[in-house]
């Protein structure tokens, strides 16, 4: 079932509680009382139809965003994607961490095993980390230089630079490596540890890491889905101005 | 995460959809399952717009336009499954890689899928021993301690090429695709001694 403009926000979190962190993303918090999700999204200035997009995006896997969104404000997605990547360094990852120290403090383990797991941890946050600082350093900005442009004709020389390092095609293969990572990290404790007298620190950690990595897959779900195709009529609509000599 | 493989369903009956969707998801791979109601046009066109690896469709949802002619060469790439009930004469079903009978019970239809993933590769064999061969051991060690394909194959006297088979089946029988996971693995396994590699 779709979330519709209609729905109680908090029918919405009782249908799928995963959406929580994405709502709390826009700016919206607990407490929702009767209000619906039209009314939410006025109240916080939110255009509807993005929103909508978004959550449904996330919701259901299945879910193919509709062709308006290509019309989509590129700055207001890209505050999303900011808020999103600031919530896995400032919120989850450290909350992972603290498991990994607990378990790095507990006398029953063997030191070697924790120390192979700490640091196979640290080099995936490591490797996380670098990546989004890529997106937000090299992508985001290069993306709202397109989209200034487009709406104001400034900024092209910088623009066209910027497009010389990057393609948003190259940007969509990039994610697989860390995504890698975390995906035989799980598989280590799950099948490689050797078997420890009580295994419920790592459970914790397990489920954790599944979490995270469901997280981080409609992640890349949204950017493929939405940004790479605004990204990508962008460019169409830029290299058509820049050949017609408009602008100049 | 493995890349999702994709599935088309092309089939009109959510209910049909919906199970079919969840028996899939018994098997713990990750698809990108999309969806169309029926094909009555033009079945290559939508092949190549969904390059799915697996089709499940409906034989009701194909049949008046696409006889089973399979020469455009998107068919290479596709395992067919044609869905079909207890009134469609078998015959039919014959232009398919793979038939499932929509009408079976639930052990049935699980392992009809299990069949299907295994043909289109996805599921191994059981037969097949999921155990490192001693060659395999001796590859994810030089693996781990850092080694390039190019070094590995001249220590072993090996092609290039053959490393590189190895290291997808070593990689397929312990679930772990990275560099410094197969370390982390070699080294709980005392494949290699932590002090080996200083990489890590």
């Amino acid at each position: 079932m779709l979330i519709n403009e209609e729905m109680k926000m908090a029918e919405v979190i009782h249908l799928n509680h995963h959406l929580l962190h994405v709502i709390n993303r826009f700016g919206i918090q607990l407490g929702y009382g009767e209000k619906t999700v039209k009314q939410l999204c006025a109240e916080h200035e939110l255009p509807l139809p993005f929103f909508l997009e978004i959550v449904n995006t996330f919701h259901d896997p299945s879910y193919f965003p509709v062709d308006a969104m290509l019309r989509f404000d590129a700055a207001l997605l890209i505050r999303y994607l900011q808020q999103t990547h600031a919530y896995y360094l400032e919120f989850r990852i450290p909350e992972i961490e603290q498991y990994i120290t607990r378990l790095t403090t507990d006398e029953s383990w063997d030191e070697a095993v924790k120390r192979l797991i700490r640091d196979f941890f640290h080099q995936y946050v490591f490797e996380l980390t670098q990546h989004i600082k890529r997106e937000e350093d090299r992508v985001y900005p290069y993306v709202l230089a397109l989209a200034h442009y487009l709406e104001t004709g400034q900024g092209e020389k910088e623009l066209v630079e910027s497009l010389m390092h990057y393609s948003i095609q190259e940007y969509e293969n990039e994610h697989d490596d860390v995504e890698s990572k975390l995906f035989d990290l799980k598989n280590i404790i799950i099948k490689y540890i050797p078997r420890p007298k009580d295994s419920r620190i790592l459970n914790l950690i397990l489920h954790e890491l599944f979490e995270l990595e469901d997280d981080l897959h409609n992640h890349s779900h949204i950017e493929n889905m939405i940004l790479v195709p605004i990204v990508e009529r962008m460019e169409k609509e830029f290299f058509a101005l820049t050949r017609n000599g408009r602008h100049d | 995460m493995i890349e999702a493989v994709k599935i088309l369903l092309i089939e009109p009956s959510y209910i049909i959809k919906e199970g079919l969707r969840s028996a899939l998801g018994r098997f713990g791979l990750s698809f990108r399952i999309d969806e169309v109601d029926e094909v009555k046009e033009n079945l290559v066109l939508t092949l190549e717009k969904f390059t799915p690896r697996i089709v499940f469709a409906n034989h009701r949802a194909l049949e008046t336009k696409w006889a089973g002619n399979r020469s455009a060469a998107v068919f290479d790439e596709v395992l067919l499954v044609g869905m079909y009930n207890e009134k469609v004469p078998l015959f039919e079903m014959a232009r398919y890689d793979e038939v499932l009978c929509i009408e079976e019970n639930k052990q049935q239809i699980i392992s009809s899928l299990q069949n299907i993933l295994k043909k289109a590769g996805l599921l191994s064999n059981e037969s097949e021993t999921e155990n490192l061969s001693e060659r395999e051991r001796e590859v994810l060690r030089f693996v781990a301690l850092g080694l390039t394909n190019n070094e590995i194959a001249e220590r072993l006297f090996i092609s290039t090429f053959t490393v590189m088979t190895h290291r997808k089946n070593i990689t397929r029988k312990l679930g772990i695709k990275t560099v410094s996971g197969l370390t982390v693995y070699a080294i709980l396994n005392k494949i290699i001694e932590s002090g080996e590699v200083n990489a890590f």
